[in-house]
């Protein structure tokens, strides 16, 4: 297929790069009232890029039909930007494990989303849960010789647990992924993530409702969190001057324990991946070095524009131009328990899941976000007291991180991310219940 | 097409089956500044074929390629054999049809060159920038798609419908004296380019990035809060409607009980997925069924549900499918959402709700609205202060977060000037996906509410 995308455009572009990417999912639901659902989808979408007489065109598609791509790929090019973009050349890939050759059918997928409710089933709770297991294939090619491919697969679970009756909190999802599905061990992790969750009692706040204090995010409430760093760090937004970040580059602009890097080679994560979509081997990028900025996400586009090299982090997504994501974000562990982290607090909020709230776009402020944290905990004396509803917290992630008091040991993967508890001074919380 | 899923859907061996293919052409124009930063084209395809088996449950395989219609049905009926469902899927029953709206319109978006509609987004951005040397940032979005539907089951019913959609969504950022102020507008309407006049939005939204330049922090405390269509319909469709449709996956909890008191009798509150020209409408959801207006609240009291064939058959007597089955995506399964939210229309005007307050909130622009739990927050972009019956000066930062029920009881007063929404808005659902909506409502008044100070 991407041989002949490549040939459709031949003779009339001066470069083209191609991507075809094919998914085998199957998906099992178990409602709440015991239904299960059994769903399966199969999907490829070819994407093409053409350089003709210097300017640049995209185009997508989900039919096996190149030369209907190739024209509309002109087509955009015919009044697409001149850019001077420049495909890599072939080069030796890296290793890494993208995919789990443990088949997965709808009985091993049955069992697994059985074992998590059996495990979460109770009195006063509403439990849904699903599991879901995906294969598929990933091709590269450009018109400089790259052609490459490699074979992936994704597996996961996860549950929506909803307490009933008085005073019962909002529903508690939770949910794990990786290219294998997990095991039972993994599953136990997950049940007693959300079991500590809904265990403590709603407890009020005695005190101002609206104040700055310490909070600890646990790993889930930190990948939300850091949105706003997610977005600065990217080489786009910096271009185009909308990150906090920009021109900024070495400057000591966080807390000193904080690192945080990028890594498509980390095995057997939703991210891994040896070559980019745009024909760049994968790498690992440290972007923040303790406390110091490094680095930015950059892929050919960015590259050209900004001046720097791509760092393999090209993404194609259907009707979309290529843009540099993300592949398996990574915030360095440090050595502190969550117990020890929560003792060094004293009086603050442990937050174990936010939600953005309100609010612009997490580079709309330079980085300043609101977010709800319906699962935020009143923590005095180093101990937890009890859940505190109505919490929203409000400030400026970006100058946050700058107050960091201290990093958790407990660094865990959520999906594509691999974090740790972090302790934050100064945060903003309004307490509205 | 018509034959090849006839063809399949004979060699079903499914108590029921059903197939549906979607094809959308679209193209994407950004600008930022004054350039063309991308412009796209797509065409993509996919469908879903799904099977119930008597007494199991359902099996659904989605596709890309309709060559294999067949394979997509056997594997469908193995996988609803196979899901070992505990409760039986009963179907409630649908008048079987057949309907062809197929027909090119007259305004195809196809048969604009991408070159037309990147000058034409060009010209818009140009247009904002110029308006005044405080605009220094404009960012502007162009699409258009057609979709073509192909529905047959074996049932019967048959459906084929084809129709466009253009929008433009704008972001204004004003900056004067090292103070940064944006604003967000768009315009969604189902049809060509020749049914969009953007000109106006665009330099609305410019206006309203400049205005907040010079509004104040609102100061927290309890308020009077009049709310323009937009926000009333925002609010109603988030906090009530998503409750009127049985549970989905990963989604809030079930729906309102019937009978439940929600509000004042004022407040009445439905679905419309058979309005004429909104981009939610269509001749028929994704189940067949004829859409139809759904009653959910009626003077404050919960009185229907929104339904697919399933949750129609799972609810028992009385209850019909209400032509609400929507699938987020070319191969997703449909599942119960809204379409076209709307608050009936009250008494009065604006200057009716306004003239009694002396002091209080109107907020004339909705950010965000979210429902958590029982709790909803409301996120306003640009508000009024209201001072003796008169709209004053201009405010930021303004949030609402209250209970459900509190909030609704608050509601004093509906004003008579319905207006649909007709911006670019979009319903996220749990985990069954995004799908387009409209919203439509009067003005509407709330007493003695919390507001609290959001980021400004």
């Amino acid at each position: 297929m991407i041989g002949r995308i490549l040939e459709a455009a031949a003779g009339r572009v001066s470069a083209a790069d191609a991507a075809v990417k094919s998914d085998d999912t199957m998906t099992l639901e178990i409602s709440a009232d015991g239904e299960t659902r059994l769903a399966g989808s199969c999907t490829r979408t070819g994407y093409l890029r053409v350089i003709a007489e210097g300017r640049i065109g995209s185009a997508s598609a989900s039919d096996d039909d190149a030369a209907g791509l190739a024209a509309r790929a002109m087509a955009a090019a015919a009044s697409g930007e001149r850019l001077e973009l420049f495909f890599p050349a072939p080069a030796p890939l890296p290793g890494v494990v993208t995919r789990s050759p443990a088949a997965a059918g709808a009985e091993a997928l049955d069992g697994l989303a059985r074992a998590l409710l059996d495990r979460l089933a109770r009195d006063h709770r509403r439990v849904e849960v699903w599991a879901e297991r995906s294969e598929g294939r990933v091709e590269v090619a450009n018109t400089r010789g790259v052609l490459a491919g490699y074979e992936v697969s994704l597996g996961g679970i996860g549950a929506v647990v909803e307490p009933l009756g008085p005073g019962a909190g909002p529903p508690c999802r939770g949910h794990l992924s990786a290219v294998a599905l997990p095991d039972l061990p993994e599953i136990e992790a997950l049940v007693a993530e959300i079991e500590r969750r809904l265990a403590p009692p709603v407890v009020d706040w005695g005190g101002s409702r609206a104040a700055a204090l310490p909070v600890c995010f646990a790993p889930r409430a930190l990948a939300t969190f850091l949105t706003p760093l997610r977005a600065a760090l990217l080489g786009r937004e910096a271009w185009l001057g909308r990150s906090p970040l920009r021109g900024r580059l070495g400057e000591r602009l966080f807390s000193e324990g904080l690192s945080v890097s990028d890594d498509p080679l980390a095995p057997g994560r939703p991210g891994s991946r040896p070559i980019d979509d745009e024909g760049v081997p994968s790498r690992r990028v440290t972007l923040i070095e303790r406390g110091r900025l490094t680095g930015f996400l950059s892929d050919l586009e960015v590259g050209v524009r900004a001046n720097v090299p791509s760092t393999g982090h090209g993404w194609r997504l259907p009707a979309q131009t290529p843009r540099a994501g993300y592949t398996n974000f990574l915030v360095a562990p440090g050595t502190e328990s969550r117990a020890a982290l929560l003792s060094a607090m004293g009086t603050g909020l442990l937050v174990e899941d936010l939600e953005r709230g309100a609010g612009p776009r997490p580079l709309g402020s330079g980085g300043a976000v609101g977010f709800r944290a319906p699962w935020a905990y009143l923590v005095e004396g180093g101990e937890v007291r009890g859940r505190l509803p109505g919490v929203m917290l409000t400030g400026n992630v970006i100058q946050a991180l700058g107050r960091i008091g201290g990093f958790g040991s407990d660094a865990t993967w959520l999906g594509s991310q691999c974090l740790p508890s972090l302790l934050v001074e100064g945060i903003g919380v309004t307490v509205t219940a | 097409m018509k034959e090849r899923l006839h063809d399949a859907l004979r060699g079903a061996r499914a108590g029921y089956a059903e197939l549906r293919f979607r094809r959308v052409w679209s193209t994407s124009v950004l600008v930022r500044g004054r350039a063309v930063d991308t412009a796209t084209t797509s065409d993509e395809s996919g469908g879903i074929a799904r099977c119930c088996s008597p007494g199991l449950g359902w099996g659904a395989v989605g596709f890309s390629d309709p060559d294999h219609l067949d394979l997509s049905l056997l594997r469908a009926h193995e996988l609803s054999l196979a899901g070992g469902s505990r409760r039986p899927v009963t179907l409630a029953p649908i008048p079987v049809r057949a309907l062809d709206l197929a027909a090119a319109p007259a305004d195809d978006p196809r048969e604009v060159p991408l070159v037309q509609k990147r000058q034409r987004a060009e010209a818009l951005a140009v247009a904002l920038l110029d308006t005044d040397r405080r605009i220094a940032e404009a960012e502007l979005l162009c699409r258009d798609r057609m979709v073509e539907t192909w529905l047959a089951t074996s049932e019967g019913t048959w459906l084929h419908d084809l129709h466009a959609e253009v929008s433009v969504a704008l972001l204004a950022v004003a900056e004067e004296a090292g103070n940064v102020e944006r604003a967000l507008g768009s315009l969604a309407v189902r049809g060509g380019w020749r049914a969009v006049d953007a000109a106006g939005m665009v330099g609305e939204t410019g206006a309203r990035a400049l205005e907040l330049l010079h509004a104040t922090p609102v100061r927290p405390g309890r308020y009077t809060v009049v709310l323009d269509p937009a926000a009333a319909g925002a609010l109603m469709h988030r906090a009530v409607a998503h409750l009127a449709r049985p549970a989905l996956p990963g989604a809030d909890p079930g729906p309102l009980p019937i009978g439940a008191r929600l509000g004042p009798e004022c407040l009445t509150l439905g679905d419309d997925p058979s309005a004429e020209g909104l981009r939610a409408s269509a001749p028929g959801d994704d189940e067949g069924t004829t859409p139809r207006r759904s009653l959910i609240v009626q003077n404050g009291v919960v009185v229907g549900h929104l339904h697919t064939r399933e949750t129609a058959g799972a609810a028992g007597a009385g209850q019909a499918p209400t032509g609400h089955a929507r699938a987020a995506t070319l191969r997703g399964t449909p599942y119960p959402r809204t379409t076209n939210t709307y608050l009936a229309q009250g008494k009065g005007s604006l200057d009716d709700l306004l003239h009694d307050i002396p002091l209080g909130i109107y907020v004339a622009d909705v950010l965000s609205c979210e429902l958590a739990g029982d709790s909803v927050s409301l996120g306003a972009g640009m508000a009024r202060m209201i001072r003796n019956g008169n709209l004053a000066e201009p405010v930021k930062g303004v949030r609402i977060d209250a209970g459900l029920l509190s909030l609704l009881g608050r509601v004093d007063a509906v004003a008579g000037d319905f207006t649909w929404d007709t911006r670019c808005t979009y319903c996220r659902d749990g985990s069954a996906g995004v799908v387009p909506i409209t919203t439509g409502a009067p003005h509407l008044r709330l007493v003695d509410l919390a507001i609290g100070e959001g980021i400004a």
